[in-house]
């Protein structure tokens, strides 16, 4: 029987644009196992961009809870998230299945730090939407020890950065660190009790940064789930959203770094 | 003593120490330490936020974390993790300045590294 062509059947397929694009590989990215640390405002964007991007396996890990403060930038966020203190990650993989239209994500709510490495060692590659170094840190040697590719960004008001880590080549997140980064790291340890925040005065946030940084985020991931590694970032990318300027610095690998030491 | 000038190959080396005193090589050496490391020497830093650049002075035994800790105080910076560039490389903390190839009249750049998720 002869097949029969309808113009609307264009428009079945939910990945019909994406697939114009010769060099992605929309089977490679949805079997591409995603680690996303982090559910505030660049986990819910990154989220959606890889929900929408065609991943289809996504863990995301997060212990915080939602707050009335997240809401001006946090896609998947309600009011009633806020009020019932629903575990950040459980409301973004569960936004992220509902954009989906099928389960793809699921939650891990502890912290980054009481994930077992089968955790990173059967990801393909891992997103940190971190909010302090101390966990950047550890996600970084992690992932770097499991060989998987890490993708970082952070932001603060109108300027943020995305660094990528190819182990086992190239520097990593902590070679490009200094005594500012560990100043800053330490603060963390005085803060009392769960929920206080972690530098507060300085954590401006707005989304259309988010917006910006998650798509080069989930943009590196595709490149690399599609099998062009040559594409990515070779290091460190730095986003000027005043004037909107984008600038790719080198960082050094340090040899000392005990990252590559280990 | 007087006609004595700075030899710039290491054969030039050799034909300007042969024949001097060894008092006059020690005073010579003693010249060439105290220009090369310890006089300061001034470079421009800039905010890479505002645009706004500062003159330091330094030595090369500075180091990088040094000058972003003196930068980041005279701008008032808030709390928060910093980066110097020179150029489209950024230089590591612990690196003295002679190491990190800083060299007067140097334009560094300080750029904030956003760790806000």
């Amino acid at each position: 029987m002869e097949e029969m062509l309808r113009p609307s059947d264009l428009d079945r397929d939910r990945f019909d644009r994406s697939r114009r694009i010769d060099w992605l590989d929309l089977d490679a990215i949805s079997r591409t196992k995603v680690l996303m640390v982090g559910a505030g405002a660049l986990g819910n964007e990154v989220g959606k961009d890889l929900a929408l991007s065609g991943f289809r396996d996504i863990t995301v890990v997060d212990m915080d809870a939602v707050a009335v403060s997240n809401l001006s930038r946090c896609l998947f966020f309600r009011e009633s998230d806020a009020t019932e203190k629903r575990l950040k990650a459980k409301v973004v993989a569960d936004g992220i299945n509902n954009l989906a239209g099928t389960d793809l994500a699921r939650a891990v709510t502890t912290t980054i730090e009481q994930v077992g490495s089968e955790v990173f060692l059967n990801s393909d590659v891992v997103l940190g939407c971190l909010d302090n170094v101390l966990a950047r840190t550890h996600v970084n040697a992690r992932s770097y020890r499991a060989g998987k590719l890490y993708v970082d960004g952070g932001m603060d008001g109108f300027t943020g950065r995305v660094m990528v880590v190819r182990p086992p080549d190239g520097a990593c997140l902590q070679c490009g660190m200094n005594k500012s980064h560990a100043k800053v790291a330490s603060l963390r340890f005085s803060c009392t009790g769960a929920e206080t925040v972690f530098h507060e005065p300085r954590m401006a946030a707005e989304i259309t940064t988010t917006s910006v940084l998650a798509a080069i985020m989930v943009r590196e991931a595709v490149k690399h789930a599609s099998g062009r590694d040559d594409l990515l970032l070779s290091n460190f990318l730095y986003y000027d959203g005043k004037q909107n300027r984008v600038d790719e610095l080198e960082i050094p690998r340090n040899q000392d770094c005990l990252v590559h030491r280990n | 003593m007087t006609s004595w000038r700075y030899p710039e190959t290491r054969t030039a080396w050799y034909i300007a120490i042969d024949g001097l005193q060894v008092s006059e090589i020690v005073k010579i050496a003693a010249v060439v330490t105290i220009s090369v490391v310890l006089l300061p020497f001034r470079i421009k830093v800039k905010n890479a936020e505002s645009g706004a650049t500062v003159e330091m002075e330094l030595e090369n035994d500075n180091t990088i974390d040094e000058v972003i800790e003196s930068a980041a105080t005279f701008w008032n910076k808030e709390m928060g993790a910093y980066v110097v560039r020179k150029g489209k490389k950024v230089l590591r903390g612990t690196m003295v300045l002679a190491d990190a190839g800083v060299r007067e009249d140097d334009m560094l750049e300080l750029v904030p590294d956003p760790e806000g998720g």
